[in-house]
């Protein structure tokens, strides 16, 4: 049977990998402090995937982010997806030429709604990532855009009816007021995915630890989860979750 | 050509950098190429692919990449491997984008995933499964038989009564999860991301 996944994610901005809280961004280090705490030839057993964005806000370098992805996983034998800022099927062919084998797309979903089309037509709907950022407001989700510096303005319903409409292969939603919390991920989200129920989600913010991990993928509407914190699972910390994960009755490949 | 090198076949859809960054891994040397001299002298070939299996098709014939692949398979020392859509594309056609003719190297056709009244199943079919091995395989020799592999599609290649070995997958359907005919190979999944157990179906391949 399908297993579930566990997916590690990387914010790269110009060389450096953060750590983000509520969207907040930390600096943490660079691709040599990742190799020599992650090791991703290694640790790349112990996640199911991996997903790295550029989110630089200002001069994002895309030719300098493709050589370091191809650094980072060169010897990394586990699906990757990145993404940050596409605006250009051309962008995507870049990242698809430097290792990843799908991408993200957030702010394009509600600007350009007509590059997913594009990019689905060529390479498939199963390339494409969807990811929506959403912040309980007044008891409603709202979506956010631009790594969750403008408010779209509909909530999180509205923009899954939208997706469904869009030949998207993955739904990815963070909760920004869980990022980097270690609270938990917000299970109530799940409540809001009735649209897109035939496409598998993936769920984001606020892991902390392994009971985090089993108690998003308990849950039979989730397909996947993400963590993002880079101080959280340092070391053999990931391989240590996976295992527990499994041990507490998660059904994750074994590698 | 040097006995060690593995010609990837790049005609524009998809990620060669992991299938070349597994196969140097390995040992080997990638050679990455759309030329169809190299192509057509290969004697070890990787056709990889994501994407529109119509778009794929199109791009092979206006290179004259499917021509080069005929002509190497010429030489009985010759092996081919199709990974994910480049193994849809060694099949007669795919009724994805309406109906499209494959390489035909294989018998089977590529019809969407489908789940049936009792399981409903979510596209693309997305993540790492088991698969069913066949007895005595060359890919997967010595793999352990709970292995998982990395599968991403929404299309599949049916299963024939035939004399090629089939391993299968069951997402909604039963299909083909890789296939050993002769000297053309196929794989649904992705060994180059499939960790450890992919790239030793990989190495088998190529050894």
């Amino acid at each position: 049977m399908l297993t579930k996944r566990l997916i590690f994610t990387l914010l790269y901005d110009g060389g450096s990998f953060m750590l983000s809280r509520n969207f907040r961004l930390q600096k943490i280090g660079d691709l040599d402090w990742l190799e020599e705490n992650y090791g991703f030839s290694t640790v790349g057993y112990a996640i199911d995937e991996l997903v790295v964005i550029d989110v630089s806000r200002q001069n994002r370098n895309t030719p300098q982010f493709c050589e370091d992805l191809k650094r980072l996983t060169r010897d990394c034998f586990a699906p990757i997806t990145a993404g940050g800022g596409i605006r250009t099927l051309e962008h995507v062919h870049q990242l698809l030429r430097s290792g990843a084998d799908k991408v993200v797309v957030n702010t394009a979903l509600h600007d350009q709604p007509e590059l997913v089309e594009e990019i689905a037509a060529e390479l498939g709907r199963q390339c494409i990532v969807a990811s929506i950022d959403v912040q309980k407001i007044n008891g409603v989700y709202q979506v956010f855009k631009n790594h969750g510096t403008v408010k779209v303005g509909e909530s999180l319903d509205h923009v899954l009816l939208k997706c469904a409409g869009l030949p998207v292969g993955e739904i990815h939603i963070e909760s920004i007021d869980r990022d980097g919390t270690g609270n938990g991920l917000d299970l109530e989200i799940l409540e809001f995915i009735k649209h897109v129920k035939d496409v598998p989600l993936i769920l984001m913010g606020g892991i902390g630890n392994a009971d985090h991990i089993i108690a998003g993928l308990k849950d039979n509407r989730v397909d996947a989860v993400a963590t993002g914190n880079l101080l959280n699972f340092m070391g053999d910390g990931l391989a240590r979750a996976r295992e527990l994960a499994i041990n507490g009755g998660v059904i994750l490949p074994k590698f | 050509m040097a006995d060690n090198e593995v010609v990837i076949i790049d005609y524009g859809m998809g990620n060669l950098w992991s299938v070349a960054s597994a196969v140097k891994f390995l040992g080997f040397i990638p050679v990455v190429t759309s030329d169809i001299s190299i192509v057509s002298s290969a004697e070890s070939l990787i056709l990889p692919g994501v994407g529109s299996f119509r778009r794929a098709m199109q791009e092979l014939k206006s290179a004259s990449i499917d021509q080069a692949i005929f002509k190497s398979l010429e030489n009985p020392k010759t092996k081919l491997l199709g990974i994910c859509l480049g193994m849809q594309l060694l099949g007669v056609s795919s009724t994805e984008d309406g109906f499209t003719d494959g390489l035909g190297l294989v018998k089977n056709t590529v019809t969407k995933l489908a789940g049936s009244n009792e399981v409903s199943i979510k596209i693309p079919h997305v993540g790492f499964n088991r698969v069913q091995m066949p007895k005595e395989s060359k890919l997967f020799d010595q793999i352990s038989i709970d292995a998982s592999f990395y599968f991403v599609h929404s299309y599949a290649m049916q299963i024939l009564d035939d004399f090629s070995k089939y391993a299968t997958t069951t997402y909604g359907q039963e299909f083909v999860a890789a296939i050993e005919s002769g000297q053309v190979f196929g794989t649904q999944f992705h060994p180059e991301k499939s960790q450890k157990s992919g790239l030793k179906v990989l190495e088998n391949f190529l050894r």
